[in-house]
């Protein structure tokens, strides 16, 4: 029984914990380049973290805001996709094709094209807006209209997801309450409100909980789309970290940033879990 | 008369709504595509004019650095889907068919890993691979590559194993088959639907990866992914170029999900 999970125990222990534990030792340490000695600082690198306004003030929200805004929207637009699916029709299998087509697209590959197509000079976005009488934005350039386009990005890539397992979810349900709902003549509105919905929500929960620690940690569309730019106003946790570990080159400061954020997606995830229990049970 | 031609009308409109709804996911795709079929001149006008080319296609294959990180793409990419795949199908089926404490343990540690944002263990990861001598290489990619797809993929494993019925296993049990034997014969070829969707889906995945290879690679072995992204930075006006090799890029991972589409869709749903 040991053998069977022996390869991958020690492919964990070499490649993920011991990092950790060199990563943990680093952030108590003074591991810049011009310090050969990585003097002993204590807790002074999570205090830096801690008090920096940019990570409470810009980076915490953003993340956090990013998770909200990029999960909700993706499962909202999955959902009413994968509703549409489920009437089935003609062409049904083409469409659905189709709309899986950017679950293969690498996200920097989907960062790259929006960020041609929002580009302020030549972009697409801009000669459509301006052909109908809108000024062109510099989208790239502000912190909001940048962000709009990050999570743009994000929704586009994690909607066919979200449809594929609702779709899923939708077709093993049972037949007969809608068959009733359909004799009671139930408006469409009622029998989604108060059948489909219900029905689904196991799957729902375990798609917001997978999908939500995902996009905690979301760091290639931001670092191609904007480089956590303009003015480091759109910097996820995940660029922050980066950021002072390698362009910085303070690795005590990014790993303490690092093991910040884990712990804190830990807690996030343990509440997560919990709920998903009292959903399935309940 | 009416109630004839009301449907017909409220038909007309769910297809072309359907329609556009398609139009508007594939679209950042076609646009990519457009652009890279554009020659220099007509590039920062790509809704104007209509001359196409194959030529930067051609140009950017000519770049010795670009064929080389999509053959170290590629390479990466399948042997970590095969070593991959070896690792976590006998964890899976350790996780679905025994109980006790070591079990729970297992399964606790996946789902905490599961968890941990990538960039808490990648980044000092950049100094575990230096110190041995594993940075910017092969085996210095991949390693971690199939690290990260244990907890996924053993997860997934578990779920399909849970929907078999182990009494075939049993019974072979009985009959004198030894436990590896009973994992080797019996279950292993009862998951070969469920592998391959994982195959499909870890190639993807490796393919598609951007922060490790950025972290741990450098001059010497690139890939697709970063030497895209340094594109953005170092090459930001040839948007002609950027597309073609963008395109290119997406040509392998579009071809498996043509072919594997029915393993990718049963893969996620697992």
């Amino acid at each position: 029984m040991l053998l069977l999970i022996a390869p991958a125990a020690l492919l964990m222990a070499l490649f993920q914990v011991l990092p950790i534990v060199i990563g943990a030792n680093a952030s108590f340490r003074d591991w810049a380049l011009n310090n050969p000695k990585k003097t002993w600082v204590g807790l002074s690198h999570y205090i830096e973290v801690i008090t920096d306004p940019a990570f409470l003030q810009v980076v915490l929200p953003n993340t956090f805001l990013f998770m909200a805004v990029s999960v909700c929207g993706a499962l909202v637009i999955g959902l009413c996709l994968a509703l549409v699916l489920n009437r089935g029709f003609r062409g049904q299998k083409l469409v659905q094709t189709m709309l899986l087509l950017p679950l293969m697209v690498a996200p920097v590959i989907a960062a790259i094209m929006m960020r041609w197509m929002f580009n302020d000079q030549f972009g697409i976005v801009n000669v459509v807006l301006e052909a109908v009488g809108i000024e062109g934005q510099p989208w790239m350039a502000q912190r909001w209209s940048a962000f709009a386009v990050i999570l743009l990005t994000d929704i586009w890539l994690w909607t066919p997801w979200f449809m594929l397992l609702l779709l899923a979810g939708l077709q093993s349900l049972p037949r007969e309450p809608f068959e009733a709902a359909a004799i009671d003549g139930t408006t469409a509105w009622r029998v989604f409100r108060y059948l489909t919905l219900p029905m689904l929500r196991p799957v729902i929960v375990v798609c917001i909980v997978i999908r939500s620690i995902d996009a905690f940690r979301t760091f290639d569309i931001v670092w191609t789309l904007t480089g956590g730019g303009p003015a480091r106003s759109t910097e996820l946790f995940s660029l922050y970290a980066y950021v002072h570990a390698f362009l910085n080159l303070d690795f005590g400061k990014g790993s303490a940033a690092a093991i910040i954020g884990a712990v804190i997606i830990l807690v996030v995830g343990l509440l997560l879990y919990r709920l998903t229990d009292r959903v399935m049970k309940g | 008369m009416f109630s004839e031609v009301a449907p017909a009308a409220r038909r007309a409109f769910f297809a072309l709504a359907v329609f556009a709804v398609c139009l508007l996911f594939m679209f950042p795709v076609l646009w990519l595509i457009l652009t890279s079929l554009r020659p220099v001149s007509g590039v920062y006008y790509v809704h104007r004019g209509l001359e196409f080319t194959l030529g930067n296609f051609a140009e950017v294959l000519r770049d010795e650095r670009i064929v080389h990180a999509f053959v170290n793409s590629g390479l990466i990419a399948t042997l970590a889907t095969v070593l991959s795949l070896m690792v976590t199908v006998s964890s899976g089926y350790m996780l679905s068919r025994f109980r006790g404490p070591i079990a729970r343990t297992w399964f606790g540690t996946i789902y905490v890993f599961r968890c941990v944002p990538y960039i808490s263990w990648v980044l000092p990861l950049y100094f575990v691979t230096q110190s041995w001598g594993i940075y910017d290489t092969y085996l210095g990619l991949l390693l971690p590559h199939i690290a990260v797809h244990i907890c996924f993929f053993s997860w997934l494993m578990k779920g399909f194993f849970d929907g078999i019925d182990p009494s075939m296993e049993y019974a072979a049990l009985i009959d004198g088959c030894t436990r590896w034997g009973a994992f080797l014969r019996v279950a292993l070829p009862s998951a070969i639907p469920a592998i391959s969707a994982l195959a499909v889906l870890c190639w993807l995945f490796t393919w598609n990866e951007f922060l490790f290879a950025l972290i741990l690679t450098g001059q010497k072995t690139p890939v697709i992914t970063v030497v895209m992204a340094q594109f953005v930075s170092e090459m930001g006006l040839q948007w002609n170029l950027m597309s073609a090799t963008a395109v290119l890029a997406l040509v392998p991972a579009f071809l498996l999900t043509l072919f594997g589409q029915k393993y990718v869709v049963r893969g996620l749903k697992i």
